[in-house]
Order: C-alpha cells, then sequence, then structure tokens
C-alpha cells in the first residue's frame, strides 16, 4: 500500500463528495437554503439504479439516465411542494422542512425497499488495472473522470449559457434579476433538478465504489459533501470541488495513516479548524458595499 | 404627446405599515418626470409598485395603453419598462459584460447595436469589459447600472437615486447623462432626494410626503416654490 494509491482512492471518494457538494452549493447559492433531503436524493438515485439494473436488465448506462431522470423529477417536486411555499419564511422553517424531506424520503425508501442491505453492482465492472506497482480498480478511475467531466461542464454551463449566467444573477440579487427580466421561480426550479441530476450520478458512483445501499446510504455521505460545500466557501462552484477533493484526500488519509475509528471525526475537525482561520471557507467570496 | 405611464390610486403597505397613499401620477411620452421627497416618503416603494416587486392593494398602472397592475416583475422589462434601481444592484461578481448581457436577457434582436450604444455613451464601460463589476468605483458601478437598464432598449427608464453616494463631480456627470438620454428621446421618471438637481432636468415633478403627494407642477415650478424651497433646497 503506497502513498500514491491512497492519494488516488482519496481522490476519487472526493470526486464524489464533490459532486454531491455541487448540488448543495448551487441550491445554497441560489435559495440560499441547506437542502439537507440532497443526501436522501443520492440514495434514491442508486436505488432507481439498482432496480434498473438487477430487475430490469437495462444497460449501464440507461440505468444511470433512468436514475437522474427520477431524481430530477423528485428534485423539481420536492422544491414545489415543500420550500417553495417558504420562500418567504425564516430560514429556520425552511431548515426543519429540508430535515422533514429528508426524513419522508429516507422512511419511504424503507418503505418501498425494505431495510435490507442490497449489495450494488458496480456500474463498470469490478476490473482494476495495475499502474507500476499499484492496482486500482475501473470505478475509481471512472469516477474521477466524471468529477472532472462535470466539473468542466458546470464551469462552461455557468459562465456561457444564458440560463447559467441567469442562476448566478439570481444567486446574487433575486429583486434586480427580475428587473433583468429573469423568471426567479423557474430558474430555483432549474437549479434543483441540475443538483438532483448530480446526485444521482453520485449515488451511481458512491454505490459502485462502496456497494452496501440501505435507506440511510445517503446520510453520511450527504453530511461530508455539506461539510465540503462550506469547507471550500459554500455558494462557490470552484469551492464545492476543491473542498470535497480535500475532503475525500483528508479522510483516507486520516483512514490509512491514523485510525479508521476517528478518521470521521478528524475530518470535521479539519473543517472546524478552516472555518475558524477563514469562516467564508477557503474560496467563500466576501463582497461589499462600494460607494 | 400620449401619456406612456399612468398610475392611479394605489395604496402600498409593509405589513401594517401603510407606506404609499392614494398615489397617482403619470408621465408622457418623451417627458422627464422626477419624484422628489424626503428619506421614506415613498419614492423608491412607487417604482418599486412600477415594476411589480411591490404590490398595490387598490387602483391601477397602466404602461402603454395595458394594465400591469398584476404582471409580474420578470415580465414588466419585456414590456419597455426598465428600473435602474436605488444603490445600482449591479451584479458585484459578475463582469461588467456580463452585467450587460443580463439587462438584455429578454431582448432577443439586435444585441450588438445596443451593446455599441451603451458603449459609446460610456465608454469607460468598454475599456472594463472583462473587470469584475464589484471592483468598479461607484461612479462606474452607477453608469454599468444605467448601461444595463439601456440594455432592454426601454420606453421608459426609471431612476431610482442615481447620485445617491455619489461625489459632487459625478452627480453632475450622472445628470449629464440623464440629460442627454432625454435629448436622444428617452421618457424617464426619476426619483431623487437630490431635489434641486433633478427638478432643474425635469419637464414636471410631484413631491411626495409620507407617502402622499402633497404638490406637483412643472419643474421650473417647483424649483422658484416658496414651500418646496423651504422643505428641500435648504431655503
Amino acid at each position: 500500500m503506497s502513498f500514491l494509491y491512497f492519494l488516488i482512492n482519496g481522490i476519487s471518494l472526493g470526486s464524489i463528495y464533490a459532486i454531491i457538494a455541487l448540488g448543495y452549493t448551487m441550491v445554497y447559492g441560489i435559495s440560499k437554503m441547506l437542502n439537507f433531503a440532497h443526501g436522501d436524493v443520492i440514495m434514491v438515485g442508486a436505488y432507481i439504479c439498482f432496480f434498473s439494473l438487477t430487475r430490469f436488465n437495462l444497460p449501464p448506462l440507461v440505468a444511470v439516465a433512468a436514475a437522474m431522470l427520477v431524481c430530477m423529477v423528485l428534485g423539481m417536486t420536492i422544491e414545489k411542494l415543500a420550500y417553495k411555499p417558504l420562500r418567504q419564511a425564516t430560514s429556520l422553517a425552511v431548515l426543519i422542512t429540508a430535515i422533514g424531506v429528508s426524513y419522508l424520503l429516507q422512511n419511504l425508501a424503507l418503505l418501498l425497499f425494505s431495510p435490507n442491505v442490497k449489495v450494488f453492482p458496480s456500474i463498470v465492472g469490478n476490473g482494476k488495472i495495475s499502474m507500476g506497482d499499484i492496482v486500482v480498480s475501473h470505478v475509481t478511475i471512472v469516477t474521477i473522470i466524471v468529477c472532472i467531466v462535470i466539473m468542466v461542464g458546470m464551469t462552461l454551463f455557468t459562465g456561457r449559457t444564458k440560463i447559467g449566467k441567469a442562476m448566478r444573477a439570481c444567486s446574487e440579487d433575486k429583486a434586480a434579476a427580475q428587473l433583468m427580466g429573469i423568471n426567479v421561480d423557474a430558474t430555483i426550479s432549474v437549479t434543483f433538478i441540475i443538483g438532483s441530476g448530480l446526485a444521482a450520478i453520485a449515488g451511481v458512483l458512491l454505490c459502485s465504489t462502496y456497494p452496501t445501499l440501505v435507506p440511510t446510504t445517503g446520510s453520511m455521505p450527504g453530511i461530508k459533501a455539506f461539510t465540503a460545500a462550506v469547507f471550500g466557501g459554500i455558494g462557490s462552484i470552484p469551492g464545492a470541488f476543491l473542498g470535497g477533493l480535500l475532503l475525500g484526500i483528508i479522510e483516507i488519509f486520516a483512514k490509512a495513516y491514523i485510525s479508521t475509528q476517528i478518521s470521521d471525526a478528524i475530518v470535521f475537525a479539519v473543517l472546524i479548524i478552516v472555518l475558524l482561520v477563514k469562516p467564508t471557507g477557503l474560496l467563500g467570496k466576501k463582497t461589499r458595499e462600494k460607494v | 404627446m400620449g401619456i406612456i405611464l399612468k398610475v392611479e390610486n394605489i395604496n402600498v403597505y409593509y405589513g401594517n405599515i401603510h407606506a404609499i397613499k392614494d398615489v397617482s401620477f403619470e408621465v408622457n411620452e418623451g417627458e422627464i418626470v422626477t419624484l422628489i421627497g424626503a428619506n421614506g416618503a415613498g419614492k423608491s416603494s412607487s417604482l418599486n409598485t412600477i415594476t411589480g416587486l411591490l404590490r398595490s392593494r387598490t387602483g391601477s398602472i397602466e404602461f402603454d395603453g395595458e394594465n400591469i397592475s398584476h404582471t409580474p416583475a420578470h415580465k414588466i422589462v419585456s414590456k419597455g419598462l426598465a428600473l435602474v434601481p436605488e444603490g445600482r444592484r449591479i451584479f458585484q461578481q459578475m463582469t461588467v459584460k456580463e452585467n450587460l448581457d443580463m439587462g438584455a436577457y429578454t431582448g432577443r434582436d439586435g444585441f450588438d447595436d445596443r451593446l455599441a450604444e451603451v458603449y459609446e455613451r460610456f465608454p469607460r464601460l468598454k475599456e472594463r469589459e472583462k473587470q469584475i463589476a464589484g471592483t468598479l468605483s461607484g461612479g462606474e458601478q452607477q453608469m454599468l447600472a444605467m448601461g444595463r437598464a439601456l440594455m432592454s432598449s426601454p420606453k421608459l427608464l426609471m431612476l431610482d437615486e442615481p447620485s445617491m453616494g455619489l461625489a459632487p463631480i459625478l452627480v453632475e456627470q450622472i445628470f449629464d447623462i440623464i440629460s442627454s438620454l432625454h435629448k436622444a428621446g428617452t421618457t424617464i421618471l426619476l426619483v431623487e432626494q437630490n431635489a434641486q438637481a433633478a427638478l432643474a432636468v425635469a419637464n414636471r415633478g410631484y413631491v411626495l410626503e409620507t407617502g402622499r403627494i402633497v404638490t406637483s407642477g412643472t419643474g421650473r415650478e417647483l424649483l422658484n416654490s416658496a414651500a418646496i424651497k423651504k422643505a428641500y433646497l435648504g431655503g
């Protein structure tokens, strides 16, 4: 077991956190709410993919597409039914609602899918390749590649496209965005749809790497990805990627070199230290009024 | 010269606070009309009600012959009404060019022509095209906010306290720009605390006090009125 091996696995785990963190951070950016149900959308995505593969024998790419589609509809519906009516409410009410939605999804999954552990078949098989003296699984490589593609894609989307720019405008100032003619409600909806689609991808990658699927599968990665988003600077897209990657690497190194039992404690301790030193997170933005 | 904007008998509340009381006024095509008054008199609330960000409980707002009292805020700009909001409200983290893109969000054709026009009027914006808007000076930010609104080629341009927080030399510059926009044929509704400067460029003005219009007249009449002088122009 070499340093390089741990590093690659850390980057791979970090890639999953980054993809989840992206959903958190985009939704936070535009609606200033922490969507704690985001982690459970991951779980739903994984179950949909699981059943598509095992029960309906769909090809892997179709199964992923089905998972994304269901999660996108789910994300849009959650936003419409649970969060939109609370647009003017206090942030505490929205937060508690999000936690409620999270429990709702978990318990629905318990009812529908049973608490039994499902063994998730890896989406890209169990192949491995050896690079020098280390052996890396296909899943690890695919995860890293998917993360890079998403990172480039989201950067282009928010920087170049009309709807992407509208999302950034809404994140900064909703009233001013409306004055530009931007439909803020529709833009928030699109953000939830994109975030949930990404959550489905993250769920598939997560369960391909760690193949135990239960109704609470999404909670811990969800919380860690939320940590990653805060770590990188909540609201910042590059911050989500940086935070996710660092968190994954720290977690794997902590497991490898310090202790498996306290690796989570180390991860959260790092978060606390970063926030003490830089409260806005690594890439968090501060704006000030100019006169 | 037809009436382009007709505000009739609007009443706006913030919770239980009655912010605008039976306010009616109108703007004719080609005019500069100003609403003046002290802080909290209801000037900005009036503009925000016209743009749909606030709602009136009564009355109606007619723009270009169409009742827009219930039109959602994001559909107002495509009707030809643009607001330069109080405090500028530019998108600080976006570039100058991206801010102007947003101004033309609903526009379909002629983007390049309008961009060229805005850059011609505000050459500084062209120089700083790729700069992050939050790093501009206050005066430049105001120009950006005005340029952004002009990108929608509005029939009526509404300006909310464009001179607020600016150095005197910049205030003068902003009012020069307002005059030249007017000369170029833009109809303008201007809200200002700087009553002197506003009345000097305006064809007509309305004076608001605690949510009510207390007097109105031509710019010159109001400038010379003893009551206005006493209340707003420092004696």
